[in-house]
């Protein structure tokens, strides 16, 4: 079965067949015409000037990271590998967005880096088709 | 911004608190009574004189819970009304008794908070929630974010941030209400399993069960009911925010440090005083990191110099303004329904230098603030007399 996005108003997928590579897409959000600020996610308001004249907006797939933490003690219900790093990435646009970041060393990590969104397929909680959930990996040359 | 009115005086006349710890073979309406039953004895006031109620609580255990907790006290059909805002539930509660009297719709009001918090990490959202899979969903990780960039942006070592728990700790030795006695070195709370770097099991803290309850009253009837006025302690700011954009993102700690500053101005305007007049405070220290921002927040230290400040011993129970007097929620453990009314009874305690061992010397005011998930913030500032 076809991976379908962890929730398609935060990742819009661009590719999730995997004969033509990798899983990939892209974060999305709203831009507010009145004031310009961006938000990830769905939204009918804008978070800022509570304006109604809100457009949909590709937020894209490069971030910086802000801060970080190896997570030890996992929440309830989390399917990945323990420990695993979690991110909280500022987005060009503004929004911070908080994910695992795989890929790296530990101690490669350090605050503002540049890093890249990857798209990976995880397995549904409760059967059905896997979940493809944005993560971010260390920028590299290319990217 | 609307432009903030109290009317009448206000005072807390009586408080009550059940040790927080587990207590498997109470209910929560069990805990909660034996909160209020002390309260009420606490301000010389029966059940039957109290005209409105006003219960913190966040897990569901039934509906209604306020109404079926008091009935045991007798049902006098007074308004009762159960309260949901995170952590804050309680300090909500307390905020909503004090609109109620100072506005003049009451002359009095019983506000009380009570928990049993399952083990394990708190997370916010609920099952079916995208969250699960992306894994940002955990309290105190978004703590250990807000601590790794402070770290970063301060300078502030890992044993800054230890000292918070390692004074938390020796307050809560002189404190028989509190979940966790045991002192711990510096070195043993970095040396605590590790959480979520730079959290250790010790810099976050418990989640715990128990329940407190304030009893509040206006100034101008005191003496209709017999309240002992000399004992009694005013309220001098009552304020409740949610979260305003930021910028980042909404309703996740890792966002929001300074979320408190706006209530905290907004309290400092309402009361007349500054950050200046404090002589003790209790603040929201779920994680160690969290006392630091909040004390910032409040303007008792300027950004990025609260750990300074904690190091020098500042913060301590003989330092200039101290924090966390009766071991926070590092020591005394986090009924989110209790939490916030437990911060009131150890201000007033305080307050009428009835707090044994661990009374602050000359203390006249104090202020109590709670954070919750959704950005909820609660400031209140309590003077003596």
């Amino acid at each position: 079965m076809t991976p379908v996005s962890v929730d398609p108003n935060r990742l819009k997928l661009t590719n999730d067949d995997a004969a033509n590579g990798p899983l990939a897409g892209t974060l999305i959000g709203f831009r507010c015409k009145e004031c310009g600020t961006s938000v990830f996610g769905y939204s009918i308001f804008c978070q800022s000037c509570t304006s109604s004249e809100l457009e949909p907006v590709d937020l894209g797939t490069k971030g910086v990271l802000f801060s970080y933490t190896i997570v030890r003690i996992p929440p309830a219900g989390w399917p990945g590998d323990i420990p695993y790093v979690l991110g909280q990435v500022e987005l060009p646009q503004g929004p911070q967005v908080l994910a695992e970041v795989v890929d790296c060393e530990h101690d490669d990590l350090k605050i503002d880096m540049a890093v890249t969104l990857t798209v990976r397929a995880v397995p549904a909680e409760n059967g059905g088709p896997e979940k493809a959930v944005y993560k971010w990996r260390p920028a590299k040359s290319g990217d | 911004m609307n432009n903030i009115r109290p009317g009448r005086e206000v005072m807390v006349v009586g408080v009550g608190l059940h040790p927080f710890g587990r207590f498997p073979d109470k209910d929560l309406s069990t805990l909660a009574v034996e909160a209020v039953l002390p309260a009420l004895k606490d301000a010389g006031v029966m059940w039957k004189d109290i005209p409105i109620a006003y219960f913190g609580h966040v897990y569901y255990q039934g509906m209604s819970l306020g109404e079926t907790t008091l009935s045991k006290l007798g049902l006098t059909g007074v308004p009762i009304v159960n309260v949901e805002n995170a952590c804050s539930s309680g300090s909500t509660a307390f905020w909503q008794a004090y609109w109620g009297i100072t506005t003049g719709l009451y002359d009095m009001a019983l506000a009380f908070g009570a928990e049993k918090v399952p083990r394990g990490p708190v997370t916010v959202t609920a099952e079916d929630s995208p969250e699960r899979y992306i894994g940002g969903d955990h309290m105190m990780a978004g703590y250990a974010l807000r601590g790794k960039r402070y770290m970063e942006e301060t300078g502030a070592p890992a044993t800054a941030l230890a000292q918070v728990t390692v004074k938390a700790r020796q307050n809560a030795t002189m404190n028989p209400f509190a979940h966790r006695k045991d002192t711990y070195t510096i070195e043993e709370v970095l040396n605590s399993r590790m959480v979520a770097d730079p959290l250790t099991l010790y810099q976050c803290c418990p989640t715990s069960e128990g329940a407190a309850a304030a009893v509040l009253c206006a100034r101008e009837d005191l003496a209709k009911y017999g309240i002992d006025e000399s004992r009694a302690v005013s309220i001098a700011a009552a304020v409740l925010t949610s979260g305003d954009y930021n910028g980042r993102g909404a309703d996740h700690s890792a966002f929001s440090p300074y979320r408190t500053e706006p209530a905290a101005l907004q309290a400092y305007d309402m009361s007349g005083l500054g950050p200046e007049d404090v002589d003790l405070v209790q603040v929201h220290d779920a994680a160690t990191i969290g006392e630091l921002q909040q004390i910032e927040s409040l303007h008792l230290f300027p950004f990025g110099e609260a750990w300074q400040g904690t190091v020098e011993g500042r913060t301590a129970l003989t330092g200039d303004i101290p924090v966390n007097t009766d071991g926070g929620l590092l020591a005394m453990g986090h009924p989110f329904g209790a939490s916030g009314i437990r911060m009131i009874h150890e201000t007033v305690t305080q307050l009428r230098g009835e707090a044994g061992p661990r009374q602050v010397a000359n203390a006249r005011v104090g202020v109590a603030q709670c954070s919750g998930a959704g950005d909820v913030t609660t400031v209140h500032i309590l003077k003596r007399g």
